[in-house]
């Protein structure tokens, strides 16, 4: 494992093909996702994230049964969400589910946290849209408390309050699953990852990176000022996202029908002016590791790059082969991260490296105790 | 040195729209010569506009002129009645503005149509965009039929102008609401705070 990981995360779209007018149907739609999971474990990534959707065309509305499902056919990956909803979400729900799928994977969980995609959603599950930042925050702190002491006495606004309570089952190892937190536009929310140390993603794929910078750094300064380290050992996750072919020409050639037609951006700007102005690629394999190593000189050193492939209706034939490219150049990115990196900044966090983190402090308190 | 920008939703080639803009550039620099004034026309922005519609962020052209915009001391805002309002490509191009950008920023508004049955355009369409925008919008507006251009009692046209400009400069003097835009963070919101200490 490098120091840096590499991933894919996907929203799980049921999306028409606009070269041959074809629909997946929502069954094969979620059995290519496991596919493309396996694919993700086999071409050398580390990690493979979904999305949390409660309307169509999504199918993600169980991130645990898809992750456990895929976990249970891969040995390596990292599986997260990308993102569950802290807001919709009952918080000893999340705690107790993502606390099962830890053991169940052996670690190989994490949980990113966000808000939600559409205003309905908040009063499909009984909440106030206009009030999802406070909903975040103290869902949050409620998640925190259920995972990190054993028995909970809480009392809050949204949620009816708990005496004598501990969330079932433990954290694996004492060590609960990794919380990434990801906005693109609310600050509260990076301050909470900041107050927690934990990490903090930005998708980095629809906007132009200026959008993206400037939390990114709020969020780095506040890790700074609650003293869980310097500013670039803030734990930092970006989005992304790729077409690529040997031949240039031929990337932007099979792409350009999938991008016109694309959900967000489709019957927008012209994919030569909308790959100027964000984070995509389409083009060569060389051309797409020099945009993603230029990720690094916008947001600092960071330790997570998740890369959104399977969507705009592409086909789940292309979308392995995709990943197949991507494995090609993994050597070179890593390699090239590697190689910008100053030793200070921390690696991506995993299980076991926070297992070992926790068992050090926890010896070195001891050590102090008995000198 | 004051810096007026002017929008100009003029749609046509020869617009009578961008000619209204001009008649507010001469009274702008007959009233302080060292005042700049430029033009905008969203003609020339009609891809991007309708670009940020879909994608939720302006093209560097675009963004070049929104930050024309906020940069301005004072704007002149002219568009021509399409409808009984204004056109949709000026209302997609506010759509593309931060809804704080102009908030204390002092506006004068002017209006072009065919007939001068159209003259409340000001009043009943763009004087509502403009007060939800929270602008400082001078009390005088200008609306131009075909017969301000020619004939007749035309100077009454200029006349029109230079009073709405007058006005308009009046507000640089530090009249106003005395809000401008702030894009900070604020770290001490109730909500911010409630994060490290959640008993509050």
């Amino acid at each position: 494992m490098s120091s840096m990981q590499f991933g894919i995360f996907t929203v799980g779209d049921v999306t028409q093909d606009p070269t041959d007018g074809t629909t997946p149907t929502e069954n094969a739609r979620i059995k290519a996702l496991v596919e493309i999971a396996k694919k993700t474990e086999e071409v050398g990534l580390d990690v493979f994230a979904s999305g949390q959707q409660h309307n169509p065309p999504f199918v993600t509305t169980s991130p645990t049964t898809l992750m456990a499902y895929m976990a249970a056919q891969t040995e390596r990956i990292v599986f997260s969400t990308a993102i569950a909803q802290i807001t919709t979400n009952d918080p000893v729900r999340l705690a107790e589910d993502y606390a099962v799928l830890q053991h169940l994977s052996d670690g190989r969980v994490d949980l990113m946290l966000g808000r939600g995609n559409s205003a309905p959603v908040y009063s499909w599950f009984g909440q106030d849209p206009t009030r999802a930042v406070e909903l975040t925050v103290e869902n949050y702190q409620l998640l925190r408390r259920l995972w990190d002491e054993d028995v909970v006495d809480w009392e809050g606004r949204f949620r009816t309050p708990l005496r004598g309570f501990t969330a079932t089952p433990r954290p694996l190892d004492g060590v609960p699953p990794m919380v990434w937190h990801a906005s693109i536009r609310t600050p509260e929310v990076a301050e909470l990852a900041a107050y927690y140390g934990d990490g903090y993603f930005a998708n980095n794929i629809f906007w132009p990176k200026e959008h993206y910078i400037r939390l990114i750094d709020f969020y780095r300064q506040r890790y700074a000022h609650y003293g869980h380290g310097s500013p670039e050992q803030a734990v930092v996750g970006l989005g992304g996202q790729f077409f690529i072919r040997p031949n240039s020409q031929d990337a932007v050639r099979e792409f350009r029908p999938y991008f016109d037609n694309a959900p967000v951006y489709g019957h927008g700007p012209s994919l030569e002016d909308f790959s100027a102005q964000t984070p995509l690629t389409v083009g060569s394999p060389q051309e797409f590791v020099e945009k993603t190593l230029t990720f690094a000189d916008f947001f600092g050193d960071y330790q997570r790059q998740l890369f959104l492939v399977d969507h705009a209706g592409l086909p789940t034939k292309i979308v392995l082969e995709q990943l197949d490219l991507l494995g090609e150049v993994l050597p070179t990115l890593r390699a090239e991260f590697d190689a910008r990196r100053p030793a200070t900044v921390p690696d991506a966090p995993t299980h076991a490296a926070r297992v070992a983190a926790k068992q050090a402090a926890a010896d070195a308190e001891a050590e102090v105790v008995t000198a | 040195m004051t810096r007026v920008v002017a929008i100009s939703a003029g749609l046509s080639d020869a617009s009578s729209t961008t000619l209204l803009a001009e008649r507010f550039g001469e009274a702008v620099r007959r009233a302080e010569p060292g005042a700049s004034f430029e033009v905008v026309s969203l003609r020339d922005l009609a891809h991007d506009i309708t670009d940020a519609t879909i994608v939720g962020f302006a093209s560097p052209r675009l963004q070049h002129v929104i930050d024309q915009v906020a940069a301005a001391d004072a704007l002149v805002v002219v568009t021509p009645t399409y409808k009984a309002s204004y056109p949709g490509l000026f209302k997609s191009f506010v759509d593309a503005l931060d809804a704080d950008l102009l908030i204390g920023k002092p506006v004068v508004l002017g209006a072009t149509g065919g007939t001068a049955r159209h003259s409340l355009v000001i009043d009943h369409a763009l004087r509502p965009l403009f007060a939800y925008l929270q602008a400082m919008v001078v009390p005088t507006g200008v609306f131009a039929s075909p017969h301000d251009w020619g004939g007749e009692g035309t100077s009454a046209l200029d006349e029109r102008v230079g009073r709405a400009v007058g006005e308009l400069l009046s507000l640089l003097g530090g009249a106003g609401t005395g809000r401008t835009r702030d894009d900070g963070i604020d770290l001490f919101s109730e909500t911010m705070l409630s994060i490290s200490d959640p008993q509050l």
